[in-house]
């Protein structure tokens, strides 16, 4: 009696938690599907808007300002990046102003298209903030760049080292020293831009080298627009350098890509070591050309703090309606003595 | 439980059925549920892209008209725009704007944002081509058309990625349709072997009182009724059976036992009737035989004894009277049962009559207590055995004989001894006597006709106890004695 009375028990029980089991799982399984589309919501929404989204420096700047913003429940984003057409900055910036964002961050030129469209989103209540390329003109609320004459300076003592070192080879060989010429610095400049950085860096420049006792006679420098108005035009601008008779000594890239296609050239056309190259930023590719000595040195810029800077303007605007005019990231020199410890330093980071 | 078990049979079957059923029901409830669930989760997979279409579609329409209305002003062509563009707005104002992880929710917010910026363009637009002022229309036209072409690329990469993000949902949905298809079959089957075990045991316990309930009618019916009883479970129609059936064969056995009980009665009435009967027939049968002389015989010795009288012969008289009244006990004593006295007055009279006989041979002790004489006992019985004293123990002894009667109390029983101090009787002979079988010496002469067997039997008869009777003897040649022991009548 007692057995069946057990079993019957056992198996009524069993039937019931089978049930109940079956939709539990059913009901557990299906909320688990839908809590996959469920995600976080944001207050406020800002977008970047750069030449090019693929560049690696701006996506490590966009890495930056989305960490920072991410901490303020504002989402950024990085326009363009899921269009399947490239526009121009000028066309994301009006993209964003009919967008009505609650911030735009844009890497600007001095045109005065470019004012006109940061005056309008002014207009529109949105706020705008320079990023590495200054509109001076505009009423944008903020310029978030790096020091061009720190970067200038910068440029001046490396070159000024090359010098030095080309000094201790002539007096080396008296054959040579007859023959001495002056070193050609070329300063690769983007013809689109009229911005003020990149001759503040050429004046620095010069500036450096005339304090840092090097005579006229030893270097020139020569500036060389690059045409960064079509989309692969800069790599031509940069090739035609080098078909030229004369090959300058010294090339300085005032950004990433003019300074990957010239490192590429000199390789090319095997100019290892008779061409010192100046780079500009820290992708990886540049930091294992001075490794390999290709490049003489390159300038690092903390992008992320860049990218926070950005979103701590915009966010002060909103708070308090107004914010700092300037902000500055800090830069930092890589050359053939620390690149060590900087590719030590990526390898912890990944 | 045990109530679902002390419901009718009827009611616990339906129950058994009903609860089956409703099992299966509510697993299959949860099925169609599940599927309900599934399929309209299937039905939303592509229900932004079908959104997005829309959207594309009315703004396509709000440009067309726009266009044809900026080159023909038409009215057909206003109210086209009018029209569209009331249709665009509802749909664009349906787009949510919130600011999430995901990429299509800010896509979506842009479009929304951008549309409404569009609507507002082309409104200009279209207000200023009423106004006609040219260049204002066209200003507003291209601005419109800019944004026209802005958010049908967003609209294009958003409905790419959608339909690609939709694709690979839908792919997980069909595999968590399988899934699921999977988990309720097995649940429904496992529902239903549950389903089906409890049924059997269930259906067990209810037909088991059943068949026990037969195996005993079984027993029963072969007779046994000291068959285990099967005990009633449940207060449903089998437990009333059950307990019916126990009632009745309980009461059948102890009928049974009564009716024997009153049948075994009756027979021993019946029996102990006709012995007594028999007995007594036997011993009157024997009298009589012996009292065809006695008769003719008491009359003649009367007659002697009154010759003697006038003769004066004394002694004479005495003796032949006695002889008379020896023999006028056994004629006129037709009753079973007398007092001790009477039966001691014989005694004393046939001691009397022998000593005439043998010359005062016997010697005669009697030691009486008077208080007991009243007692009864069956008659006829002292002096057949004083009778068997004398002839079998004191016979050859001459004047050496004594005969001891003695009547006596001992604890709840009144005693008469006859003791003699003969040649004895051996264990052997005492244990025939008591059980019945010595073998008799009819033709013994002098023989008054009553044997020991026949006394014997009516003591026992008389007083239902069967150690009524015991004969002592220490060895032989030291005597005999044999004691009577009566039960106390309850008024002494």
């Amino acid at each position: 009696m007692h057995g069946h009375n057990f079993l019957l028990f056992t198996t009524v029980l069993f039937t019931i938690a089978t049930l109940v089991v079956g939709a539990l799982v059913f009901r557990f399984y299906m909320e688990d599907f839908r809590k996959s589309g469920e995600v976080n919501e944001y207050d406020k929404y800002y977008v970047m808007i750069t030449d090019s989204y693929k560049a690696d420096f701006w996506q490590s700047v966009y890495k930056g300002a989305f960490e920072a913003a991410k901490e303020q429940n504002t989402y950024i984003d990085l326009l363009g990046e899921n269009l399947d057409r490239q526009y121009s900055c000028e066309e994301l910036m009006k993209i964003a102003i009919a967008s009505k964002v609650d911030g735009i961050i844009v890497y600007a030129n001095e045109s005065d298209e470019m004012t006109n469209l940061i005056n309008e989103a002014t207009q529109e209540g949105i706020p705008v903030v320079t990023l590495y390329g200054d509109n001076t003109h505009s009423g944008r609320i903020s310029f978030v760049g790096v020091g061009s004459y720190n970067i200038g300076r910068e440029y001046g003592r490396q070159v000024f080292n090359i010098i030095k070192e080309k000094r201790r080879e002539d007096f080396k060989d008296s054959e040579k020293m007859k023959q001495r010429k002056s070193m050609e610095v070329t300063v690769l400049v983007n013809t689109d831009a009229q911005d003020s950085g990149q001759n503040i860096i050429i004046s620095a420049l010069q500036e450096t080298l005339s304090q840092e006792n090097a005579t006229n006679s030893e270097f020139n420098i020569s500036v060389v627009p690059v045409d960064n108005k079509n989309a692969f035009s800069v790599e031509e601008s940069i090739r035609d350098i080098f078909l030229n008779e004369k090959i300058p000594d010294v090339i300085i890239c005032l950004n990433e890509l003019n300074t990957v296609c010239a490192y590429q050239a000199v390789v090319d056309f095997n100019k290892v070591g008779d061409v010192s190259i100046l780079g500009y930023y820290d992708s990886e590719s540049i930091v294992s050309a001075i490794d390999k000595g290709i490049v003489y040195a390159t300038i690092s810029i903390d992008t992320a703090q860049m990218g926070q800077y950005c979103v701590e303007a915009l966010s002060d605007y909103h708070e308090f309606g107004t914010t700092s005019q300037y902000f500055t990231a800090d830069v930092t020199l890589i050359n053939g003595s620390n690149v060590a410890d900087f590719l030590k330093k990526e390898e912890i980071d990944e | 439980m045990n109530r679902f078990f002390n419901l009718p049979l009827q009611k616990k079957i339906v129950g058994i059925y009903m609860g089956a059923n409703i099992l299966i029901f509510i697993v299959n409830i949860f099925l169609i549920f599940g599927i309900n669930i599934m399929a309209q989760e299937m039905e939303m997979v592509y229900h932004d892209n079908r959104q997005l279409n829309a959207l594309s579609e009315a703004i396509a329409d709000v440009q067309d008209s726009m266009t044809v209305y900026l080159s023909s002003k038409t009215t057909d062509s206003l109210e086209n725009y009018y029209n569209s563009a009331q249709k665009f707005q509802n749909l664009s104002e349906a787009i949510g704007v919130q600011v999430t992880d995901e990429s299509f929710s800010r896509m979506r917010r842009n479009i929304k944002y951008m549309s409404e910026n569009y609507l507002s363009e082309v409104s200009l637009t279209i207000e200023a081509k009423r106004g006609r002022n040219v260049e204002k229309y066209r200003n507003h036209y291209e601005k419109s058309t800019e944004l026209y072409d802005y958010i049908n690329a967003y609209i294009s990469s958003l409905n790419i990625e959608q339909f690609v993000s939709n694709s690979e949902h839908y792919t997980e949905l069909a595999s968590a349709f399988r899934t699921f298809e999977l988990v309720s079959v097995a649940v429904l089957t496992l529902v239903m072997i549950g389903n089906i075990i409890s049924i059997i045991i269930i259906v067990g316990m209810l037909i088991r009182p059943l068949k026990d309930l037969a195996d005993s009618a079984d027993e029963v019916a072969t007779g046994n009724f000291d068959t285990d009883l099967p005990e009633p479970l449940y207060h449903d129609e089998i437990g009333i059976v059950i307990g019916a059936f126990n009632k009745m064969v309980v009461s059948i056995k102890e009928y049974i036992v009564r009716l024997r009980e009153s049948m075994e009665k009756e027979r021993d009435l019946q029996e102990k009737e006709l012995m007594m009967e028999t007995h007594l027939k036997d011993a009157q049968l024997k009298y009589l035989q012996a009292q065809i002389n006695p008769h003719f015989l008491f009359n003649t010795l009367n007659a002697g004894a009154q010759l003697a009288m006038m003769e004066g012969a004394d002694k004479t008289y005495e003796y032949v009277q006695t002889v008379a009244d020896f023999f006028r006990y056994n004629v006129k004593n037709q009753e079973t049962e007398v007092t001790i006295k009477e039966e001691v007055t014989l005694v004393d009279n046939y001691i009397q009559i022998l000593n005439v006989r043998f010359s005062g041979d016997i010697k005669y002790e009697k030691q009486v207590d008077k208080r007991l004489l009243k007692t009864a006992m069956p008659s006829m019985t002292l002096q057949p055995i004083v009778e068997n004293a004398v002839n079998h123990g004191i016979r050859e002894m001459g004047d050496k004989g004594v005969i001891k009667l003695k009547v006596y109390r001992e604890d709840s029983n009144v005693c008469i001894s006859i003791g003699d101090n003969g040649k004895g009787i051996s264990q052997e002979d005492i244990d025939k006597i008591l059980g019945g079988s010595f073998a008799h010496k009819e033709e013994q002469y002098e023989h008054n006709g009553i044997g020991m067997d026949n006394v014997i039997s009516r003591l026992r008869l008389f007083s239902e106890r069967p150690d009524v009777v015991d004969i002592k003897s220490e060895g032989p040649g030291k005597g005999c004695e044999v004691i009577i022991r009566l039960p106390l009548p309850a008024d002494e």
